[in-house]
């Protein structure tokens, strides 16, 4: 196991963040050149990579929010008693585009987005809408993939709420009933507290899956128009296609560093409400 | 704790092996029967090739195998890139010079073909241009074995629905554009459902190659930089090309093309939306199945731009073999190698890829194989910019970024963006020097 790990997880990251001191011309070579910071320099210096960090910050800052509110929401829902009699159906048709491989729904999701053939174009020009321009205007371009993404990954969020939603004590909800509190102070002052553990577990995660968004630029857009859906993920990307793989590997390992510190500032946030709660 | 370090001195040890597998033997002799193995990236069509010309090889060398293994182009790269270095090198590679150039110049152990060359008894089969592509900083890289020629292509049917005729010239062909876009050229009773053109812009490569196309086509050579090293971009008739190449996005094509690659260019072209698109001639031997365009299409040379230029077809790349300096069977794989230029090799290439260098091959051809094989319009060859200049896909890279901004924005001012643009890829090529 020690050596799987070293193996598959600590050696190809060690590799990368060598490579990333690297002159790209000889990175893959058996005598690599050293030239230090000057990749980090390089990319710290290029207008479309800081553009691609930008972007990809937005992407997450308003990707995770939405995503965890509207997973906190289906989990209601799908929690309700209206919904028992059908709520396998339910769930699965939540969870159903998580198990969906990510190219196979980008796709898809292209081809629902086209301008000219796409049917949600043709929606709007029958409804008499404006135009949807979709993947194609650089306005568009981060809504049309945020839907995409919640599409994809709200299901997952939707399941741990609704799981941690299943072990909440049913009495404290009748006393509180019947102390003659509503639905809405029930929510605010029972289950979301209750659920603290799992939107932070949610938090983190989601952060993390949008900071790496990739499949998309990748099938959609290929990172435009115009560079619009450029997320670092996809720009170290193209950087490696160039054959700039010392630049690739340093916009990678900027990437890991970001991710690092978000989950561990995550993980120190979690710790200390955790201690503050045993000091009560 | 003991055997945490054991294990981890293990693993070191075992990474450290990979990284140095393969040995350190460079040979080149071998006796005996051996098996040649090729790595290329045509995909089915490369490999079903290759497994004729290991039957047509045995004739002659029945102790030799050629075997092929097809990987998606990047992989490709990769793949040959670390087998060199790790001298666990297949004995040939077969690619676009330019990947060729790529994986030199991570490795620098391609076996130098001149001497292979200079002892062909039909030297003659190469022209000056071939043989230009073929070398690099001193050394013969590849042998060259498919020239790729590209010419413009449109629809047979909508042409004659349309009562038009094959454009000459740019203002001709601006016309069907506009008839192609608006009218219903497919008669399928909607108008406005099809495409002048099936371009493409995604990548540095795919957006520039249709500029290079339309440049070339008309008979100007080099797009960006001329070899001795001046950008060009902003001389006065490139200009005028680039501009009116960018208002072709803008008026007569799908509207998502500025993320369209190579995939969705292919769809849009066989999902019969675009009247006019680039022809391959790698294009031909699908586009002419009935359950594609069914040969649907007539090909020419490029419109000329102005009155006086050329209506070129574009001689657009170099396809060749490369020996690995540490290939374990060198000298079998340089026999191999001579072999594809032989007049029967030439054949099998022709009809499994499409193309060929060899001009003197006796094939049943279709009407659109014959316009590659036997062209009767002009040649331009493609300037190669790669082989040249070590830092081209930089300022490539940079001229693709300066061209989506204007496909994204037509209210830019294309004059300043091509000024500033020049100025950036002069700066980067004194800091190269520095």
């Amino acid at each position: 196991m020690f050596l799987l790990v070293i193996l598959f997880g600590i050696y190809p990251i060690i590799k990368s963040i060598q490579m990333s001191f690297t002159a790209s011309g000889t990175s893959l070579s058996s005598k690599p050149e050293y030239i230090f910071f000057s990749n980090y320099v390089s990319i710290f210096k290029d207008p479309y990579f800081l553009d691609s960090l930008r972007i990809t910050l937005l992407f997450t800052i308003f990707s995770v929010p939405l995503n965890i509110m509207v997973a906190f929401l289906l989990a209601l829902i799908l929690g309700s008693p209206i919904l028992k009699k059908g709520s396998v159906f339910f769930k699965l048709s939540v969870f159903l585009p998580v198990v969906v491989p990510s190219m196979a729904a980008a796709v898809v999701w292209k081809w629902l987005y086209n301008v000219n053939f796409g049917p949600i174009s043709a929606i709007c020009n029958y409804l008499g809408l404006p135009e949807f321009s979709g993947l194609a205007n650089v306005h568009t371009v981060l809504p049309s993939l945020g839907a995409v993404e919640l599409w994809k990954h709200v299901g997952l969020y939707t399941v741990i709420f609704v799981t941690n939603l299943q072990l909440i004590d049913k009495e404290m909800y009748e006393a509180a009933f019947l102390e003659g509190a509503n639905y809405l102070q029930r929510t605010l002052l029972i289950t979301i507290p209750e659920l603290s553990p799992a939107f932070k577990l949610n938090i983190v995660y989601a952060t993390i899956q949008f900071l790496k968004t990739f499949t998309v630029s990748l099938v959609m857009t290929q990172g435009g128009p115009n560079f619009a859906s450029n997320f670092v993920s996809y720009y170290a990307y193209s950087k490696f296609k160039l054959a700039n793989y010392g630049e690739a590997t340093a916009m990678g390992t900027v990437l890991f560093v970001l991710v690092i510190l978000i989950s561990l500032s995550a993980k120190k946030i979690l710790s200390m409400e955790r201690s503050t709660r045993g000091t009560i | 704790m003991k055997k945490r370090i054991l294990l981890f001195l293990l693993a070191c040890v075992l990474l450290h092996a990979m990284s140095w597998a393969g040995g350190k033997s460079e040979t080149g002799k071998t006796a005996g029967p051996v098996t040649l193995m090729v790595w290329h990236d045509q995909g089915e069509k490369g490999v079903n090739w290759f497994n004729d010309l290991n039957a047509l090889y045995q004739k002659t060398n029945p102790g030799v195998k050629i075997e092929s293994v097809t990987y998606p182009t990047q992989q490709w790269i990769e793949k040959s890139i670390a087998a060199l270095n790790t001298n666990t090198a297949p004995d040939i590679i077969f690619n676009n010079y330019e990947r060729v150039i790529k994986v030199e110049d991570q490795t620098n152990k391609i076996f130098d073909l001149s001497d292979a060359y200079r002892s062909l008894q039909e030297k003659d089969i190469l022209s000056e241009q071939d043989l230009s592509v073929a070398k690099y900083k001193g050394k013969m890289l590849i042998f060259p074995i498919q020239r790729v020629q590209m010419a413009f292509g449109v629809r047979k049917s909508w042409l004659a629905n349309t009562g038009k005729s094959f454009p000459k010239t740019w203002a001709e062909m601006l016309d069907l554009a506009e008839t192609f876009t608006k009218g219903d050229p497919d008669k399928n009773g909607t108008a406005g459902d099809t495409f002048g053109l099936a371009l493409q812009a995604a990548n540095p490569r795919d957006l520039i190659h249709m500029l290079d196309l339309f440049t070339f086509g008309t008979g100007i050579r080099h797009t960006i930089i001329d070899p001795q090293g001046n950008i060009v971009i902003n001389e006065p008739r490139r200009k005028e090309i680039t501009k009116a190449f960018v208002a072709l996005y803008w008026n007569y094509t799908a509207r998502d093309t500025i993320n369209h690659s190579f995939t969705e260019m292919y769809q849009i072209i066989e999902g019969g939306k675009a009247g006019m698109f680039r022809v391959g001639d790698w294009n031909v031997n699908k586009w002419d199945r009935p359950d594609v365009l069914g040969g649907d299409y007539v090909i020419g040379p490029w419109p000329q731009f102005k009155t006086g230029d050329k209506n070129a077809v574009v001689i657009g790349g170099m396809r060749g073999a490369a020996v690995p300096a540490n290939s374990q069977k060198r000298d079998a794989a340089v026999k191999f190698v001579q072999f594809l230029l032989t007049k029967e090799a030439q054949e099998l290439s022709f009809k499994h890829i499409g193309s060929a260098v060899r001009k003197d091959l006796n094939l049943q051809l279709s009407e659109h194989q014959q316009f590659f094989a036997n062209p009767k319009y002009d040649l331009i060859a493609y300037d190669f910019p790669e082989s040249i200049h070590p830092y081209y896909p930089q300022i490539e890279d940079m001229y693709h970024k300066a061209l989506l901004k204007a496909l994204a924005n037509r209210n830019i001012d294309l004059d300043a963006l091509l000024v500033e643009t020049e100025k950036q890829m002069k700066d980067f090529i004194a800091s190269r020097k520095k």
